[in-house]
């Protein structure tokens, strides 16, 4: 067990006046077994009235409607956690056992799948996905800029680099095709200093979580934001907004910290 | 009109079609298609003669409709929450969540007084034995309530004494059963109802519902959520809360939030106030789970778990190659049979064992076997043809029925429907982006 200081800051701004501008924000870290969320708050600038709910999957949804012309959309939590991950989570849903938009394989990810499954003599759901993940890491690099958030399994797995939204992607469709089902978790990890993904594997009765990207299994460092089939369903930030031809720039800092008392 | 007794078999031809056919183009009563990427409007050509159905006919089939779209309710309801009739293995888990109709992002929704689908478009056709079958259930947006309502009012125009006597029961309550079906999924506010567009296929339906029904015709730039709450923009720069929103665009643009983000036509954050009950979506999002190719087979079966009783109307006999015994039916004769693949919609996908060559036959069979999952196999059913006019001679054609049933305090069916035919003599497809035709469908009194 762990207890860590989080937070998350993300500046939106545009080139230009927008207006109409609504948006659902899914970054509340959810409640669960795994993880006691002591304490967590919202800032977003300017200032709006929000509304929360918690969606299908099980996220905290944040939703507003700024209707005046603005600039900028900021945005920042701020908490403590309890992180226990000796202690597992047990939200199923049967749409984890099937392909999603992102994670639909392709023959290439198909045949990769069906040699490596080949050489797998794992009976148990973890162990066949730490035999995966293992061979996964042998033919993909980690190259930032190479993909991008629309970028599917088969696309990245393709080019044989990504982040570590495609590395869940990836790991995701291959566990799909072995029969097991699985979800995409979106969150923060220490030493990251953005966002970080990775994926949980249902064991039979639990959720184990397991970092594809890393290669490793996760500890008490990581923090679920948002959990759901694949990146379309727990974007941490969603929006729609008028103005004029914009173009928006991003940026994002976390820090996840051991707390110290 | 004579003072025969009408009846089916006496249907003649009611005013003149050409005048009628001239006062829908002047209404406006047409259907948009894209072609090589160009719109067009296309007249939707009436038929003078119409449809007859007798009351006691229509008895049957009207507790039929209400059995069923009761039991697809009482479905709908149940996948998005405990999924029993999957736990008690009626329908494999598998038709249920491979289907596109699926949204795991209505899991756990209710909509008020539990109600997915408020207006349900059934297709039926008639046998030449009299007996009707289900063809398909449309539970998303069935739209072409409006040409037989519109094409009643003028028929009555062209030919005011063919409904002096009161032998067809009038079909233009259609108006109140709609209203009456939005004000009970009304969740406080105004009752609107959201078009696409001018250049969507239907916009002549919404615009003369909206119209009959005293509800506000919106687009979504009209419309915008705040506080969970969904309001319409007013003239004068003020908001006025929508309750119940019968839209008109699928579920994939609803809400660029949580469905397809690239959505130009959609609400954003529209989910969030319909989780939370403060507007009523018509029809639910999520209802294409029920009317999927795949789970067609298993109605009849869900009306026995939910309501304990035999199904009153028949689906066309189906064959689903999933089961083995099926699967040896299937390709004993398939030859005989039309296959039709699950994902596919449209008339699409759809093919006649009987327009296969011996090799593709054999090839087809193959792919049933890697596959069995993606195909239902149904009989080919023995049309009654309806007389239409062609170039002022009466000509036999394939058609059916697709009858509108309304959920709201209670199920109810209108007492009349959209009949389309083909022109084609050969052709089973009524689709009428297909060149087909329509004709007014009169339900007797007595």
């Amino acid at each position: 067990m762990k207890k860590l200081n989080f937070t998350f800051t993300t500046r939106l701004t545009f080139d230009n006046y927008v207006h109409d501008h609504s948006f659902a924000l899914r970054c509340m870290p959810v409640e669960a077994e795994n993880q006691h969320i002591i304490s967590c708050e919202l800032d977003i600038s300017p200032f709006v009235t929000t509304k929360q709910t918690v969606d299908a999957f099980g996220n905290n949804v944040t939703s507003g409607y700024l209707k005046g012309e603005h600039r900028f959309l900021d945005y920042e939590i701020r908490g403590v956690a309890e992180i226990d991950n000796s202690l597992h989570r047990t939200d199923y849903m049967p749409c984890y056992l099937y392909q999603s938009g992102y994670t639909k394989p392709s023959a290439e990810i198909a045949e990769f799948y069906k040699s490596i499954s080949a050489d797998c003599d794992c009976t148990t759901p973890y162990d066949r996905a730490v035999y995966f993940s293992a061979r996964l890491s042998e033919i993909m690099r980690y190259e930032k800029d190479t993909t991008d958030t629309h970028t599917t399994a088969a696309q990245a797995f393709e080019q044989k680099c990504g982040v570590c939204q495609d590395f869940s992607h990836i790991m995701l469709s291959i566990l799909r095709l072995d029969g097991i089902a699985c979800r995409y978790i979106a969150g923060l990890a220490c030493c990251d200093g953005e966002t970080h993904s990775w994926i949980e594997l249902w064991t039979g009765d639990c959720w184990t979580g397991f970092d594809p990207t890393n290669n490793c299994d996760v500890n008490d460092d990581y923090l679920a934001l948002s959990q759901g089939r694949d990146f379309s369903d727990c974007a941490i930030d969603r929006g729609v907004m008028f103005g004029a031809y914009t173009r928006q720039l991003q940026l994002i800092s976390s820090q996840l910290l051991t707390s110290l008392y | 009109m004579t003072d025969t007794v009408l009846t089916p078999e006496r249907a003649t031809p009611v005013g003149n079609a050409d005048e009628i056919n001239e006062l829908l183009r002047r209404y406006g009563v047409k259907f948009g298609i894209y072609k090589n990427g160009t719109f067009k409007e296309q007249l939707f050509p009436f038929d003078p003669i119409p449809r007859i159905i007798t009351a006691e006919d229509f008895k049957a089939m009207e507790k039929g409709l209400i059995q069923r779209v009761d039991a697809l309710n009482m479905f709908l309801y149940d996948i998005y929450h405990d999924k029993n009739i999957i736990k008690d293995k009626v329908v494999p888990e598998d038709f249920v969540y491979i289907s596109s109709g699926y949204l795991p992002q209505c899991e756990g929704v209710t909509p008020k007084n539990n109600i997915y689908s408020h207006i349900s478009g059934i297709d039926l056709v008639q046998a030449k034995d009299g007996e009707w079958y289900i063809l398909e259930d449309n539970l998303r947006i069935p739209s072409g309530a409006s040409y037989p309502l519109i094409a009643r009012e003028l028929t009555r125009v062209a030919s005011p004494s063919a409904f002096s006597g009161n032998d067809i029961v009038d079909n233009r309550n259609y108006a109140k059963l709609l209203k009456d079906t939005m004000d009970y999924s009304n969740c406080g506010g105004i009752n609107a109802i959201l078009t696409p567009g001018r250049y969507n296929a239907a916009y002549f339906e919404h615009s003369y519902l909206a119209e009959l029904t005293g509800s506000v015709l919106v687009s979504n730039d009209e419309l915008f959520v705040e506080d969970n709450i969904l309001y319409h923009k007013t003239y004068s720069g003020g908001k006025t809360k929508v309750g119940a929103l019968y839209r008109r665009i699928s579920d994939e643009y609803l809400d660029p939030l949580t469905f397809e983000p690239k959505s130009l036509i959609g609400i954003p954050n529209l989910m969030e106030a319909y989780r939370t009950g403060n507007v009523g979506v018509i029809n639910a999002p999520g209802n294409g789970v029920a009317d999927d190719k795949g789970i067609y087979y298993f109605v009849p079966k869900m009306i026995k778990y939910y309501l304990g009783e035999d199904p009153i109307l028949k689906n066309a006999p189906t064959y689903l190659p999933f089961y083995e015994e099926d699967k040896k039916y299937v390709l004993e004769n398939l030859e005989k049979l039309v296959i039709k693949d699950v994902a596919e919609a449209g008339g699409y996908g759809v093919v006649f064992g009987s327009e296969l060559s011996k090799e593709k036959l054999e090839e087809f069979k193959n792919t049933i076997i890697n596959e069995p999952r993606r195909f239902i196999a149904q009989e080919v059913i023995d049309f009654l043809d309806l007389p239409i006019l062609e170039g002022g001679e009466q000509v036999m054609r394939k058609a059916d029925l697709r009858a509108f049933v309304l959920s709201g305090e209670t199920t109810r069916v209108w007492a009349s429907g959209l009949t389309r035919f083909s022109r084609n003599p050969d052709s089973f497809v009524v689709n009428s982006s297909q060149g087909g035709g329509f004709k007014d469908t009169w339900v007797l009194s007595r």
